[in-house]
């Protein structure tokens, strides 16, 4: 079934190439990846990212269709990442069809950037742009001098995608008093008109400063584990539990901004969010409270002696905070980045790590980057969990190093 | 009669020597940097890498400039290698001294425009042999020069002035340029490192007249400590051309070429 549709994407592709001047470009890539603890393979990936892009006049097409074949469960996946249509006027523009929206300054942190959902079945160490996912959306950009208004329509939602249960990037759950099942019933949104998403976005970008105001009527796209206790008569205790996981809408208002101050960039972002559903140990109220949620970071960048340095401190802080929430009141988490170029920038060393202050965790990517022609490319590198607990330190036994060999074309 | 050239001969140098008096080699810089080139301009770029083995690595821009007197606006879409293609990047740069560029990249992976440091002039841009600085218009008054003598490169009569930077830590410590006399024109520069060695010689190979301005269409940086070498070349310029303010947007950044 799978090579047919090879067959009809190529032919198809080859007879719009006949008729239509298409750019093609993309990439082909082998990434394979062990785990330092036993040596198990934890990745063996080829990719074949393929982007075709036509434009004629003022009307444009892009797709991007994904070929991934996994070494280890042999399995051909065939995805389209992006595939949409634009239209340009003179003073607007219009995207519409699956596309990534990506908003806010902050990097590697979601905090404005809440329009894409999230690909997290390896966790965060994918690319970014792997890590999002394209959404049906019709997106118009309005644009007056250096400013713009975005404004989003996302007519059917998509929740963030989650690992598999038996993936090793499962999350640890939390321990319950009593013996626990999953009912996933609830864990839709009906495609309908009265249940899309919309955003808008107003963005300027100048000398002195570059700012964005936003605000959205958006679904959670991780969805609130609602707990049913169930107890045989006389006991207080609960025999078990049900947890039937349920989307719930989340609007939101946010900014962010970046400046240059003396060659440095300060950035900061922030995002107020209503009634957002956290897991609570209180069973009477099925294990969910509502809270108002802020979510802020500030971000410094500078070039110190040829290094790129960036340094960025975020905080999580839930409003009228009760003490059965799981989650912290207070979530803080840091993050640094370094790079440096040598070689006429054909080889590059990074580091890139992630700090969770509340529970001492932290999550350490060193690579190096070497370009053994135009487009050729061949990078190692590594992901080390450090702690016991907390968003990186329950990936303690998932310490890896890889290696990905990338043709650009 | 021999006493008559003879004076003749004698008032010509001392009218030389009068004239080369008259002129500083901060005057010269000046007229460098005050060269009309146009209110915009539009044109290929294509850098050549080549490394002391011989590889060669070819980067492709394509560019748009415009300058509105006390501001310059540049945009810069990549198109080749292919994993930077749509890669744009823009520079606002200011002529009050001291007030810092401002810096925006626009990476097709990520899909927003940042807001960059720059303060990393002193980095080399995509790999070549050239600094951000070294295609920027360094102004006159970051530099004192002196004007060190006049000799010929190419049949040409140029000056040769020696520029010393003010600021201690500045990534040269010193650069010598050979500037046509007749047109302002540098025809070679010296790049000298801290320790006050021979580190890069830029030298114009080409310049062409495009609407009665001069523009440099072909020019060779070579890193001589590490013998590797960048061919920057410019084709298809437009001078003049109209180009909206427009062109210099977050829009365009993300729509590229």
């Amino acid at each position: 079934m799978k090579q047919k549709i090879i067959i009809i994407l190529l032919l198809l592709t080859t007879t719009i190439m006949l008729n239509a001047q298409i750019t093609q470009r993309g990439f082909v890539r082998t990434y394979l990846g062990a785990l330092t603890e036993d040596g198990h393979y934890s990745i063996l990936q080829n990719t074949f990212d393929w982007r075709l892009d036509y434009g004629k006049g003022d009307v444009g097409l892009y797709v991007n269709p994904v070929f991934n074949y996994d070494g280890l469960s042999k399995d051909l996946n065939i995805s389209l990442r992006q595939a949409y249509f634009d239209i340009f006027f003179d003073n607007f523009d219009l995207r519409i069809g699956k596309q990534q929206i990506i908003w806010g300054k902050a990097d590697g942190v979601f905090i404005t950037d809440v329009i894409a959902p999230r690909n997290l079945s390896e966790f965060i160490l994918p690319d970014f742009e792997e890590i999002r996912i394209g959404i049906n959306a019709l997106k118009l950009d309005y644009y007056i001098g250096n400013a713009t208004i975005e404004a989003v329509w996302i007519p059917t939602f998509q929740p963030t995608i989650l690992p598999d249960k038996n993936s090793i990037w499962y999350p640890k759950i939390a321990e319950f008093p009593a013996p626990v099942t999953f009912d996933y019933s609830n864990a839709t949104v009906e495609q309908k008109l009265s249940e899309s998403e919309a955003a808008l976005k107003y963005s300027y970008l100048g000398s002195a400063i570059d700012f964005e105001l936003m605000t959205a009527y958006i679904w959670d796209d991780n969805p609130a584990m609602h707990i049913y206790p169930f107890f045989t008569s006389g006991n207080l205790q609960p025999d078990s539990l049900i947890i039937k996981p349920e989307y719930h809408r989340l609007p939101l208002v946010g900014t962010n901004f970046s400046k240059s101050i003396f060659g440095a960039v300060l950035r900061g972002e922030a995002a107020y969010y209503f009634d957002k559903n956290f897991s609570a140990e209180d069973l009477t109220v099925n294990g969910i409270k509502e809270k108002d949620y802020i979510h802020y970071l500030v971000g410094y960048d500078h070039n110190w002696f040829g290094v790129n340095v960036s340094f960025q401190f975020i905080q999580e802080y839930i409003l009228d905070y009760e003490d059965d929430i799981r989650n912290d009141e207070f979530s803080n988490t840091a993050t640094f980045l370094a790079s440096k170029t040598f070689i006429n920038e054909t080889l590059e060393l990074s580091l890139f790590s992630y700090f969770g202050v509340n529970n001492g965790d932290a999550l350490l990517r060193p690579k190096l980057s070497y370009d053994i022609s135009d487009g050729f490319n061949i990078l190692f590198g590594a992901n080390i969990f450090i702690g016991d607990e907390g968003n990186f330190g329950q990936y303690d036994d998932n310490d890896m190093v890889y290696l990905k060999i990338k043709y650009n074309f | 009669m021999k006493k008559i050239t003879l004076m003749l001969l004698t008032l010509l140098t001392i009218g030389s020597m009068l004239s080369a008096q008259k002129i500083t080699g901060l005057k010269i810089i000046e007229n460098v940097y005050n060269r009309p080139a146009g209110e915009d301009q539009t044109a290929d770029l294509t850098m050549s890498l080549i490394n002391s083995r011989g590889d060669k690595r070819v980067r492709e821009i394509k560019q748009f400039l415009k300058d509105s007197g006390n501001m310059e606006k540049k945009i810069m879409f990549f198109v080749a290698p292919a994993d930077v293609y749509n890669t744009s990047f823009m520079n606002w740069s200011y002529e009050k001294a001291g007030k810092d560029d401002n810096q925006w990249i626009y990476l097709p992976a990520l899909k927003r425009v940042k807001r960059i440091s720059s303060d990393s002039k002193s980095d080399y841009f995509m790999g070549s042999d050239f600094t951000y600085d070294d295609l920027g218009d360094r102004q006159p008054t970051d530099d004192t020069h002196k004007l060190l003598r006049e000799e010929e490169i190419d049949g040409k009569m140029c000056y040769v002035v020696e520029s010393i930077p003010k600021e201690e830590e500045y990534m040269y410590s010193k650069t010598i340029t050979w500037i046509v006399k007749d047109n302002w024109i540098g025809k070679k520069k010296d790049f000298y490192d801290e320790d006050e060695d021979l580190l890069k010689t830029l030298t114009i190979k080409e310049s062409k007249v495009i609407k009665d301005y001069i523009i440099i269409t072909l020019s060779i940086m070579h890193n001589v400590q590490s013998d590797h070498k960048t061919i920057m070349k410019l084709e298809n310029i437009k001078i003049d051309s109209g180009i909206s303010d427009n062109k210099f947007t977050e829009r365009m950044m993300k729509r590229g070429i």
